[in-house]
């Protein structure tokens, strides 16, 4: 198999990290890195090695074959490049970790089955990385009842802002088989992530997990996805953001919790996951856009969790020192 | 004009309870035992 040509699209926290893993990949030629503030841009290409190369804006003036495109631009820009790409038989694989673009790049499904290729939706931290540790939990049971995902911690300014946001507008829950709306900010529960971030409260938030998780659990209950917010994340919520945020933020967690039957017997199984959320992000993108070229993602457009060898898929990022958890004890 | 005066001082009194009950407090109670380990090992092969 020939070696793939990569176009990056966004050269943030997480596009930075996704560069610097593809790079390190036998399987990857070239990563073709575009994005609209040059001076980044600039400072991505040179700190990224012999392999990347400047793409410009958008990466419209790239020459020559382009195999896969990862979009890690800001919520909102990933849609319409993703249409060109997919139109273009490329696979595309997006860290958007917003609703709608969750929901129309799922749309673009039946064009990307009909082109034997590849879409890879909310290819991130969570969703993303929370989505392979759900399918991790849900290969021990026969049927799955229950989903609930927690998130901790943001990336980059983008990601920052989003998180912002997601406090505010109405979450999607799945329960009983169909989407319930529920305010986002609301639904308090302690959450339990990996230490040292130990218990945080977590809130509804407008978040894509439940879109991207009900597709590949057949006949789940109930499906919810919460964030970690502080009073003043709560307080401020439907006001502009106060400061500028971080560069990049600090230590994150995700949490997913799964419940479910084997042998008649109920069980809950906890997984968790701590790092940098940029870092986890990037890292599981460039290794979705890997299998998705190798055609270890099922054709059409899924979510992570569509995933079929999740363990080899974790074993991947342990490697580059990404490590998942199991919480064992008491699953409160 | 009373009225008004006293509608508007009970939807702040309102408006002050539901936001304290907002911000208080927790959503749980954190478990009692256990903890994380890594996945490793036969878990990842």
């Amino acid at each position: 198999m020939p070696k793939a040509n990569v176009l990056l699209l966004g050269a943030g926290a997480v596009g930075a990290r996704a560069a610097r893993q593809l790079v390190e990949a036998d399987d990857v030629a070239r990563v073709h890195i575009a994005d609209p503030n040059g001076d980044r841009r600039a400072a991505v290409v040179r700190s990224t090695g012999d392999k990347a190369r400047d793409a410009g804006v958008d990466g419209r003036d790239v020459r020559g074959r382009i195999d896969a495109v990862l979009l890690a631009g800001p919520v909102g820009t990933h849609l319409a490049p993703a249409r060109d790409h997919l139109r273009q038989g490329r696979v595309v694989v997006s860290c958007s970790d917003g609703v709608d673009d969750a929901k129309a790049l799922l749309d673009l499904g039946p064009e990307a089955e009909a082109r034997g290729t590849r879409v890879v939706v909310g290819a991130g931290f969570s969703p993303g990385l929370s989505d392979v540790l759900v399918r991790h939990a849900a290969r021990r049971f026969e049927v799955v009842d229950e989903v609930h995902v927690a998130r901790s911690g943001t990336g980059g300014p983008a990601c920052a802002r989003a998180h912002h946001k997601a406090l505010t507008g109405w979450s999607m829950d799945w329960r009983d088989g169909g989407w319930q709306q529920r305010r986002s900010g609301s639904g308090r529960e302690l959450c339990w992530f990996p230490d040292p971030l130990g218990a945080q409260d977590c809130y509804r938030a407008t978040l894509p997990d439940p879109i991207l998780l009900v597709p590949e659990l057949p006949g789940v209950d109930r499906v919810t996805a919460r964030l970690a917010a502080t009073r003043r994340d709560r307080l401020t919520a439907h006001l502009p953001m106060l400061r500028r945020p971080h560069p990049e933020g600090l230590v994150g967690a995700a949490r997913v919790e799964v419940r479910g039957r084997r042998q008649g017997i109920q069980d809950v199984v906890v997984f968790g996951i701590l790092d940098r959320p940029a870092v986890a992000a990037g890292a599981t993108a460039a290794l979705a856009l890997r299998w998705a070229l190798e055609g270890r993602l099922p054709a059409g457009a899924h979510g992570l969790a569509a995933i079929e060898d999740s363990t080899a898929f974790l074993a991947a990022l342990a490697e580059v020192g990404i490590k998942a958890a199991v919480f064992e004890g008491s699953a409160v | 004009m009373t009225l008004l005066r006293r509608a508007a001082v009970a939807l702040g009194i309102a408006g002050v309870v539901a936001a304290v009950l907002r911000l208080r407090g927790t959503g749980g109670t954190p478990p009692q035992q256990g903890g994380w380990r890594e996945l490793s090992g036969p878990e990842l092969q």
